[in-house]
């Protein structure tokens, strides 16, 4: 460790550019959520997010955009745990296999969308399965049953770089500890649950942490399937915020987005806190 | 022997998983290789909402062909001009990012000051916030400076990518510190331990660095809405591919292909780095 006034030196590019894009004007924004916007700019206290908080569009963007996090940062923090721990069991340097999931998270949306858009029209694969099935085809592109095939692209994408985080924590693990829960008779999935997931609790926490930021980008994929105005089971919280952006609205703007700061780091709170127990209790 | 066949299901399981999870990917470079007509005429049995008129599963083409690459590359370059686009922006975010984080990460991790705690969370608390907040003090920052409409609005923000700068941290917080000191003792200042000792050993998360930043990069669609509204010009082809897509012009799969091919690459190079590059400690 090193203590020297030296080290400015070498934070001062980065800090400086986070100051200047991120930290100052978040915090002189905030004047903005409170001013009416009229050449006057008076100021009107709360208005501003008393009006947001009734928008309907905002109320249905920010559902949409929580309950998509809710079902997606769940199932793929437990989809990434089980691949990887597969994985690491079964091919313990499986090149193949981890190639395959962590393409997808480098191939750019709108090149994937034209598959996408095939594997989920009416008379498409995935219908066709269904039909085999004995079900009947759904419009999966143009209803409220689009949130099913915006879940599965969410999935493809970020699968493979959970994975990856959960498959190089899960080897750092001793494999002593495996031996004796081996010779205790302990089944693979408990095995997991009870001796790997404590053992990198840093990294499923940071997983669970990315699969839930990444949802809030779901926007990308329901933008390039449908645009602007999507359906109402798919208007994110991003679309609000580029419909009232773009007509210049700075007022909506700037108060959504506090609004949804605030939540966002309320909830990051909680999960902070959970962590910080859970790891104390590990450690005792 | 016995330990193979009782991994036979899980060995299934996963490989299929690899399989689906290259298919979208795969299919994309196989219809690249259509004849843009054939194409046009797959893609029009599309959108037919008679029930039980199903679209043939194509993977074969009547006939191999390099038209759409021969149209895509000579005869209308639409594409690869907004895919220079993303190039440029690419090259530039990538070149701005290795410059400011590693020092940044250094001076985070290897020295000892007052407020260094306090920064580092605060880099953590902006990798959670997402786009549809940090979009309202870099716009403020971007009008203030004159910069909205041009390239400088996507790039410079995206500088300062927090969850580089949080990876880059976590890993050089592992640099055994006895290395450290015993370059102090050597007297080599810390721009010499920098430069000797922290980058050369921070290699794997430099290169995870880069990958990761080229899919962010790859795959800009937020930013170019938001910041570049006036100059459609200037958008990546991230943002332009479905547009451009929109009417079936027969080349878009070799458009995707070649779009997608670069991350191909880039994962190529960086596929072991990205494995050791991720270590995560404790989020703090």
């Amino acid at each position: 460790m090193f203590r020297t006034k030296k080290v400015w030196f070498f934070l001062m590019p980065g800090l400086s550019l986070l100051l200047l894009f991120y930290v100052i004007p978040f915090i002189g924004g905030i004047r903005y959520s409170l001013q009416d916007g009229s050449y006057a700019n008076l100021f009107v206290g709360l208005e501003n997010y008393q009006k947001l908080w009734s928008n309907p569009m905002f109320l249905l963007g920010l559902r949409n955009t929580m309950e998509l996090s809710l079902i997606c940062a769940p199932l793929l923090w437990i989809l990434s745990f089980l691949f990887a721990s597969g994985l690491a069991r079964v091919y313990p340097r499986g090149v193949f296999a981890r190639s395959s999931v962590l393409l997808p998270y480098l191939a750019p949306s709108s090149a994937i969308i034209l598959i996408w858009q095939l594997v989920f029209d009416f008379g498409g694969p995935l219908n066709r399965i269904i039909l085999a099935m004995g079900g009947s085809q759904v419009q999966w592109l143009s209803s409220s049953a689009m949130r099913l095939p915006i879940i599965i692209m969410f999935l493809w994408r970020n699968l493979g770089l959970c994975t990856i985080i959960f498959l190089s924590a899960i080897r750092a693990v001793p494999v002593s500890l495996y031996e004796s829960a081996e010779l205790d008779g302990i089944r693979p999935l408990r095995r997991n649950i009870s001796i790997t997931l404590p053992m990198i609790l840093p990294s499923a926490y940071l997983v669970f942490i990315l699969s839930w930021i990444n949802t809030f980008r779901i926007f990308r994929e329901v933008y390039f399937l449908s645009g602007s105005y999507p359906d109402q089971a798919v208007y994110t919280l991003q679309h609000y915020m580029n419909n009232v952006y773009a007509k210049l609205n700075y007022q909506m703007v700037t108060s959504a987005a506090y609004s949804f700061a605030a939540i966002v780091l309320v909830i990051f709170g909680v999960l902070f806190f959970l962590q910080q127990r859970a790891s104390n209790e590990i450690n005792e | 022997m016995k330990k193979q066949s009782r991994h036979f299901g899980s060995r299934f399981l996963l490989l299929l998983l690899a399989v689906l999870m290259m298919l979208p990917i795969a299919v994309t470079l196989v219809y690249s290789f259509f004849s843009p007509e054939e194409i046009r005429t797959y893609m029009a049995t599309r959108n037919s909402y008679t029930p039980g008129s199903l679209m043939e599963i194509r993977l074969v083409p009547e006939q191999v062909s390099l038209m759409q690459y021969y149209r895509l590359l000579i005869t209308d370059q639409t594409i690869l001009r907004f895919f220079i686009n993303s190039a440029l922006y690419a090259i530039a975010i990538i070149a701005g990012q290795l410059l400011i984080l590693p020092m940044l990460s250094y001076g985070l991790s290897c020295f000892r000051f007052r407020g260094r705690d306090l920064i580092a969370f605060g880099i953590v608390l902006l990798m959670v916030l997402p786009f549809q907040v940090t979009m309202v003090p870099n716009v403020l920052t971007l009008r203030a400076l004159n910069l909205l409409n041009t390239p400088w609005a996507v790039i410079l923000p995206m500088l300062v990518l927090p969850f580089s700068a949080f990876l880059l941290r976590q890993y050089m917080l592992n640099i055994p510190r006895e290395l450290l000191e015993a370059g102090q003792i050597d007297s080599a200042g810390v721009f010499r331990c920098f430069l000797q000792i922290v980058l050369p050993m921070s290699k794997p998360v430099i290169g995870t660095m880069i990958a990761l930043s080229f899919a962010e990069c790859w795959n800009l669609v937020e930013q170019p809405l938001t910041y570049l509204t006036l100059r459609t010009d200037l958008h990546p082809l991230s943002v332009v591919f479905s547009q451009l897509t929109e009417n079936v012009t027969g080349i878009e799969f070799a458009g995707a292909s070649l779009f997608i091919l670069p991350a191909l690459f880039v994962y190529l190079i960086y596929q072991d780095d990205i494995m050791e590059g991720i270590q995560v400690t404790d989020i703090k």
